[in-house]
């Protein structure tokens, strides 16, 4: 992490730490803790896709069984949310893993059409189940509810406790800065990642997977240690989206809540650090703002946010970051910072000495 | 003995809806590498195009019919224009444009229903109602209809593609793009040509399938899945085998329907297909590829 | 070179690799001797690439063992015969295109050299000054920053090449290094392997541009039709009738000859 990073996300986080105290009205604490959840499911997604160049779009499928894992422990083993956090991490791991085997000898849009089936299994699996479930039954005769709760979701399982601790009026404070902790670490392990050894090694199977097995990458190794690594903190961030909310659906498996996350990762940037926090800023931001403007906004909302994600795959498919990028190093070079990073900048600079 | 008559009745239907679509969907794919997301939105605003020229203009259902589809595959050049046209030469092609179809998707579907509402229309371009029975298995008229249609155009398609100039343009793009184009092939002519084509075909099927159901804006989600899933099935890019594949899905889903009961059909397939992808990835009747520089 | 006492480091038993009907490599067996420079020649298409994509495990023998320093390495993957000592470069000018010059010899470094075990999150040192080194060797140190993706075509061989050698090779295998370049180029690539020759590397090499495959060699291949036709002291091959009709023809022979004794001279 190079210093610039560094000193960049310290003043963001003191930012985010400074936000609640800074007279912002509540509704607007929901949207950052809800934003700060997806911005962290983003900076794993960006492990697998961005840096790791696997198409993968199971990550939505990860995000639900860790939701679903921290509903069912809760409900029905009565166990405190807290203690099923790890739990939903390692059944997120499982999961992954057994995506990442899956799609091992596969390549590009094969991996994403595997895994879009996989999440709409769950989604169809969770919306068929209508079976009513002894376990319900136990927790009050009088209803018919089944094991995942079908299309009407699960709740009664408990939440972070936050009201009981602080009070009814701090308790949106006690969620924010939980879900703030969680994606500061999601964003450090990303950060790590992303400039270790690993990390080189994800970006060398990205670029070229032939080469880099020649030189001595194992593609099977490094596939299921980026799916892996990057599904943990996917499924906590599930399963505190279900203790904030109190209540999970097959919902979360839905095309709304992809192309969100899609939006967030794609606008921000793919395979750079900076990229999925960005783009979750940008995007929480965007949608806020239409929600303010227009009273009839949610469904012109989407219209204009699919065709953002068009526009920005289009003609920008480097992303907020990468536009960013570009800027900061030419802005680098220009002022004599830095050496170009590209012998046609070189030219093009010489050439402009040359004609002073 | 009925079971099996209702499932060959039901199953050929959805094989015969799958197939326009999923033959579109392959098309596309094998010529250019262009994974069409936005595929689901077309059948849906295809079958709408019939109700603004029946419903709101007035037209004949004959005439409306036919205009529809010429607006599909407007639809189907315009959607090359805002997006391929200017990604083609772009570095991971296929995974930006299967991106940037989503979103286009997600618009038109939501534009659909800003427009047209929540509410299921019924399409006025159904003979469901009338009936014959079969061994007391009753076969709407609009089955027939549905077979008749596919068929005809399925022949359509394969007689264009092996025995026109353009179809054999196509197939050589799909081929090798390269030498296609060093031999005077318009690719980029092809490419446009395809994706109208397809939208039509995806038209055709999007109407069928609101005669059998009815019209709803976001109805395009799952039969665009059940048309992944026939191309998957078949190997991407496999025209024929799609084809093939599916009439597959349509009995396997309709087996399953019959015997098991109607909400796992949907599951089925899908498990379906995610052990073929895992033990085949280049599909049931893909050959395996060479791989040879 | 009495290397006959030696071991080889390279052995190839009744290799055959078949796509479909076709024998891309039909019954090649050969030893690679320590401090060997093996040139294998041959016309397009008679299986030169696909015999390196097979003893490197890009692309699995049918039939027939490999061993490298007396290890069967025949149903290895790519990455395992890396980390064995077997390094290769490729025709098409490889690379990882959005990681700088560096960070490509890097993954040579960090990923090629012994097997890694349970991935590691940094660097040793031991590893930077391999990358240093190796960008020295090809003359690139100066050019580190680049990103692979835009520097020039020569570069991005010397590259390629550079990265095969942080992995620290026993056996280099070089496909066609020169393919393309000017003969200043060439006369440049030729100096680079010369220099890893004096560092003991031993090297296999496919090339079209004889004079040079020549001028390197100690031995030579030649295959036709996945066959090998001549193999033996690059001096000898000029004087082959078979070598010199299907594939250098007359008039090119006699260039060489005139070269070769040249060179002798």
């Amino acid at each position: 992490m190079s210093r610039r990073d560094l000193i960049i996300l310290v003043v963001l986080i003191a930012f985010a730490i400074a936000f609640p105290y800074m007279g912002v009205p509540r509704y607007l604490l929901t949207s950052a803790l809800v934003m700060f959840c997806f911005a962290t499911v983003v900076t794993q997604w960006n492990l697998v896709f961005g840096v790791a160049g696997i198409f993968s779009l199971g990550q939505l499928a990860i995000f639900a069984i860790g939701a679903y894992t921290t509903a069912v422990m809760g409900r029905y083993l009565d166990m405190n949310v807290w203690y099923t956090f790890p739990i939903a991490g390692l059944a997120g791991v499982g999961l992954s893993l057994l995506v990442g085997l899956a799609t091992l000898r596969m390549k590009g849009v094969y991996v994403a059409l595997l895994t879009i089936a996989i999440a709409q299994m769950m989604f169809v699996l969770i919306q068929t189940d209508t079976a009513c479930s002894e376990l319900n039954r136990i927790i009050n005769p009088q209803t018919c509810i089944s094991f995942t709760g079908g299309s009407q979701g699960l709740g009664d399982f408990g939440s972070f406790g936050w009201r009981e601790v602080l009070g009814g009026r701090d308790a949106v404070r006690g969620d924010y800065y939980t879900m703030l902790g969680l994606l500061v670490v999601g964003v450090l392990v990303s950060f790590f990642i992303i400039n270790s050894r690993i990390g080189l090694g994800f970006k060398a199977l990205r670029d070229n997977p032939e080469l880099a097995a020649s030189r001595g990458i194992s593609q099977f190794k490094y596939q299921l240690i980026v799916f892996g690594v990057s599904a943990f903190l996917t499924a906590v961030a599930g399963s505190f989206y279900a203790a904030k909310f109190k209540a999970v659906g097959p919902g979360i498996l839905g095309f709304d809540l992809l192309l969100l996350l899609i939006a967030m990762l794609v606008v921000g940037g793919l395979g750079r650090a900076w990229g999925p926090l960005l783009g979750a800023l940008v995007i929480t931001i965007f949608r806020e703002g239409v929600d303010n403007i227009m009273t009839e906004g949610l469904q012109w909302r989407d219209v204009i946010f699919g065709g953002i994600v068009a526009a920005v795959m289009i003609f920008m498919p480097e992303g907020l970051t990468g536009t960013l990028d570009r800027l900061w190093n030419y802005i680098l070079i220009k002022l004599g910072f830095a050496k170009a990073r590209s012998s046609t900048v070189t030219a093009v600079a010489q050439d402009k000495k040359a004609n002073d | 003995m009925n079971f099996f008559l209702q499932i060959i009745v039901s199953g050929l239907t959805l094989g015969a809806m799958y197939s326009l679509s999923a033959v579109g969907l392959s098309l596309v794919w094998g010529s250019f590498n262009m994974l069409n997301m936005a595929h689901g939105a077309i059948m849906t605003l295809g079958a709408y195009f019939v109700i603004i020229w029946f419903d709101s203009m007035g037209m004949t259902l004959w005439l409306a019919a036919p205009f529809a589809l010429i607006c599909a595959a407007i639809a189907g050049v315009i959607l090359y224009f805002i997006s391929a046209h200017w990604m083609l030469t772009k570095r991971a092609f296929d995974t930006n444009i299967m991106i940037a179809t989503i979103g286009i998707s997600i618009a038109l579907q939501t534009g659909l229903l800003k427009a047209f509402g929540g509410e299921p229309y019924a399409q006025p371009l159904s003979l469901r109602s009338y009936s014959f029975m079969v061994n007391d298995v009753p076969v709407s008229y609009q089955r027939l209809v549905i077979w008749a249609t596919a068929l005809i155009l399925m022949v359509g398609v394969g007689i264009f593609l092996s025995r026109t100039n353009f179809g054999r343009a196509v197939r050589a793009t799909a081929q090798n793009r390269d030498a296609a184009q060093l031999m005077g092939v318009r690719v980029r002519r092809v490419y446009v040509a395809v994706l109208a084509l397809a939208s039509v075909l995806a038209a055709v099927s999007g109407i069928m399938l609101s005669s059998m159901k009815e019209l709803m804006p976001l109805m395009g989600g799952e039969p665009l899945l059940k048309a992944f899933i026939v191309i998957i099935l078949a190997g991407l890019g496999n025209v024929t085998g799609a084809l093939y594949a599916a009439i597959l899905v349509g009995l396997l889903e309709a087996a399953v329907q019959v015997l098991v009961g109607a909400q796992y059909g949907f599951p089925a397939i899908l498990i379906f297909v995610i052990l073929v992808l895992i033990w085949k990835p280049a599909g049931l009747f893909g050959r395996r590829t060479v791989a040879r520089q | 070179m009495s290397s006959e006492t030696k071991k080889p480091l390279l052995a190839c038993r009744n290799l055959f690799k078949h796509f479909g009907a076709l024998a891309a490599v039909n019954n090649i067996d050969i030893d690679v001797y320590p401090g060997d420079v093996l040139g294998i020649g041959g016309p397009n298409g008679a299986g030169k690439t696909t015999f390196i994509d097979v003893i490197s495990g890009i692309n699995p023998a049918s039939s027939g063992t490999v061993s490298l320093d007396g290890h069967d390495i025949t149903n290895y993957g790519p990455d395992r015969i890396c980390h064995r000592g077997m390094a290769r470069t490729y025709q098409l000018n490889a690379g990882f295109d959005s990681l700088s010059v560096r960070d490509n010899v890097l993954v040579g470094a960090a990923f090629g050299s012994g097997d890694q075990g349970i991935p590691k999150f940094r660097y040793s040192k031991e590893m930077m000054a391999r990358v240093d080194y190796a960008l020295e060797l090809v003359g690139m140190q100066d050019r580190g920053h680049l990103i692979a993706r835009e520097v020039p075509v020569l570069d991005r061989k010397l590259l390629m090449l550079a990265s095969a050698i942080a992995t620290e090779p026993k056996l280099l295998l070089i496909d066609e290094p020169v393919g393309g370049l000017t003969p200043h180029e060439i006369d440049h690539v030729m100096e680079i392997l010369r220099g890893l020759m004096k560092e003991g590397i031993t090297i296999i090499l496919i090339e079209h541009v004889m004079r040079f495959l020549l001028q390197l060699s100690t031995r030579v291949l030649i295959m036709h039709h996945g066959e090998s036709i001549y193999e033996g002291a690059p001096d000898q091959l000029l004087a082959d009738q078979q070598v010199v009709e299907v594939y250098l023809g007359e008039g090119t022979a006699k260039r060489l000859r005139h070269l070769m004794d040249q060179g002798a001279k």
